[in-house]
């Protein structure tokens, strides 16, 4: 067995994973026999049993959704911690990028998270009614999201059993560099990327209150995006403080004060609460006023931070990088 | 109103399968005193405590005041119980370390009031319930029959509609017991609609229209105006 299946960080985050799993997928067969006989008009013994097996299977679903969440910044540290024993590897970066399945699994989680929150926001609506309205859409739901969830426990085991330690591997200087010319999509160079940046932010805030529903999700989608880049290729160097280190990962680290953490859960929550009040408003015709207030609370805190780090080395150098 | 209807209540399963409710049907009009009287294991508290939403039904349906009580997810459970339904248990089911009007408050500590109305309330039941006189005293130190009227207190404070009954008279004396259907018979002239669940003989011929349904294993038998 190789050294990266026996790292500590590994053994634990596998065997939180494992366990999970386990969970949910005797809960997706529960949710299976639920979907078969589920009839909320009926007044049958069986109906009762669904009813109540509905109610200790949709809350194993919803603490463990719960848990899944919290491990993926736990996720990012295993593989920051990883870079240790990875040749060539100084973040996360390297290790992510060690073999073919770390990019597709981190795409996949963050996929998942987003899934998993809109899930816990349909089961909410389901357990404030009193007939269970939602139960067949949530169920459903939730078995679409169990395949998805089988593939990431999939693809986490082929990604950290396929991880060589002996093989150097390019990291965030090589990957996010300005080797192979501007990464930035859309043919963007930095000044444009800000204005889009700052413009989107704008827009965002101001349609939570006024756009189209499918309008919103996309704007959340394209502001988080625009987002990434941003970080990435410019407020990042600023953490760093070195115009050449532009990397998504080594902000998670201790040296920056795990500011990553930080960035990217508010910037992730932000936008999912963006997308989940647009969901409930234009799906389910929900009230979403306190989604969108907290929405726009962690956005324009993620902007104020990305700004402050800019303006803070701009007062203390008196130049810009 | 309370409507039930073919409700059943199983425990255990296979060899342990003990049915303590078959089919029962029944309906309650509003207003009406019902006197479930039976045995102990005949069904009694457990149709109390389905009707209170305490408990689901194995089958059947069950509706109280136009709500669907039988069906009732555990949430709106709770919230039924605090607007419709006031319980007044066999042990009194109190919080020894409290006082009186402390316990008396407990049901509408989530009621959204303010404190000044809260205390108002506690002390209209209070009074209604004649403990008013030991509002500031711990419940450990009351008798069984100050304790009844705490918990009586306590069952009336949110003005409910439907007054359930669980084996009330079971740790009174006579004189204390007396007093408690004087009570109900007060709450049935105020328009209550109450299902009390005794094996007490002082139930069975009460100093007010009553309705006595006798129970056996789990289901109805004979009725009796």
């Amino acid at each position: 067995m190789n050294e990266i299946l026996l790292s500590s960080e590994v053994i634990v985050y596998l065997l939180s994973e494992a366990v999970l799993y386990l969970l949910l997928f005797i809960a997706a067969i529960a949710t299976l026999g639920i979907l078969k006989g589920w009839n909320f008009d009926r007044f049958t013994k069986r109906q009762f049993d669904l009813e109540n097996r509905s109610y200790l299977v949709m809350s194993i679903i919803f603490f463990v959704l719960g848990l899944k969440m919290l491990l993926l910044p736990y996720f990012a540290y295993t593989i920051d911690a990883l870079s240790l024993l990875v040749p060539g590897a100084m973040c996360a970066a390297g290790v992510i990028d060690a073999n073919d399945y770390g990019s597709p699994l981190l795409l996949l989680k963050i996929i998942i998270l987003f899934l998993s929150g809109l899930w816990l926001g349909i089961n909410r609506l389901d357990l404030e009614e009193k007939h269970y309205p939602y139960m067949k859409l949530k169920s459903w739901f939730y078995l679409l999201l169990f395949v998805l969830l089988s593939v990431e426990m999939v693809l986490d085991i082929l990604y950290f059993s396929h991880i060589e330690t002996t093989n150097p591997v390019s990291c965030c200087s090589v990957i996010f560099g300005e080797i192979g010319g501007n990464s930035l999509p859309f043919g963007l160079d930095i000044p444009k990327l800000l204005i889009l940046f700052y413009l989107l932010y704008a827009l965002l805030v101001l349609m939570l209150f006024t756009g189209h529903y499918l309008v919103r999700i996309a704007a959340s989608l394209f502001f988080a995006m625009i987002a990434y880049y941003s970080v990435v290729y410019f407020f990042g160097t600023y953490i760093y403080e070195l115009p050449t280190h532009r990397c998504p990962f080594c902000m998670l680290q201790a040296e920056y004060h795990y500011v990553g953490y930080l960035l990217w859960g508010v910037l992730f929550s932000g936008t999912f609460l963006a997308i989940e009040s647009a969901v409930m408003e234009g799906i389910f015709g929900r009230d979403a006023l306190k989604l969108k207030k907290i929405s726009i609370g962690l956005l324009t805190l993620f902007v104020l931070l990305c700004s402050s780090y800019v303006g803070l080395y701009y007062l203390k150098n008196g130049v810009l990088l | 109103m309370i409507r039930i209807e073919d409700v059943g209540k199983r425990f255990g399963e296979g060899e342990n399968l003990f049915e303590a409710l078959k089919s029962i049907t029944l309906e309650v009009e509003e207003g009406e005193c019902v006197i479930l009287s039976g045995i102990s294991g005949s069904g009694k508290s457990t149709l109390l405590s389905l009707i209170a939403a305490l408990d689901r039904p194995s089958s059947g349906k069950i509706v109280v005041e136009g709500e669907l009580v039988s069906k009732l997810p555990d949430l709106h459970a709770s919230a039924y119980r605090a607007k419709t339904i006031g319980v007044i248990f066999q042990h009194f089911n109190l919080i020894e370390s409290l006082s009186v009007e402390e316990n008396v408050i407990v049901p509408l500590i989530n009621s959204g009031l303010d404190m000044p109305a809260i205390r108002k309330m506690a002390e209209q039941s209070m009074q209604r319930a004649s403990i008013l006189h030991k509002a500031s005293q711990d419940v450990a130190s009351l008798s069984g029959g100050e304790k009844q009227r705490c918990a009586i207190a306590r069952a009336l404070v949110h003005d409910p509609k439907v007054i359930l009954c669980d084996e009330p008279t079971a740790n009174l004396d006579r004189e204390n017991s007396l007093r408690f259907i004087e009570t109900i018979q007060k709450l049935h002239q105020a328009g209550k609609t109450i299902v009390v669940a005794t094996h007490d003989p002082l139930f069975e011929a009460l100093p007010f229209e009553s309705r006595v349904i006798h129970m056996a294993d789990g289901m109805i038998g004979k009725h009796g105006e």
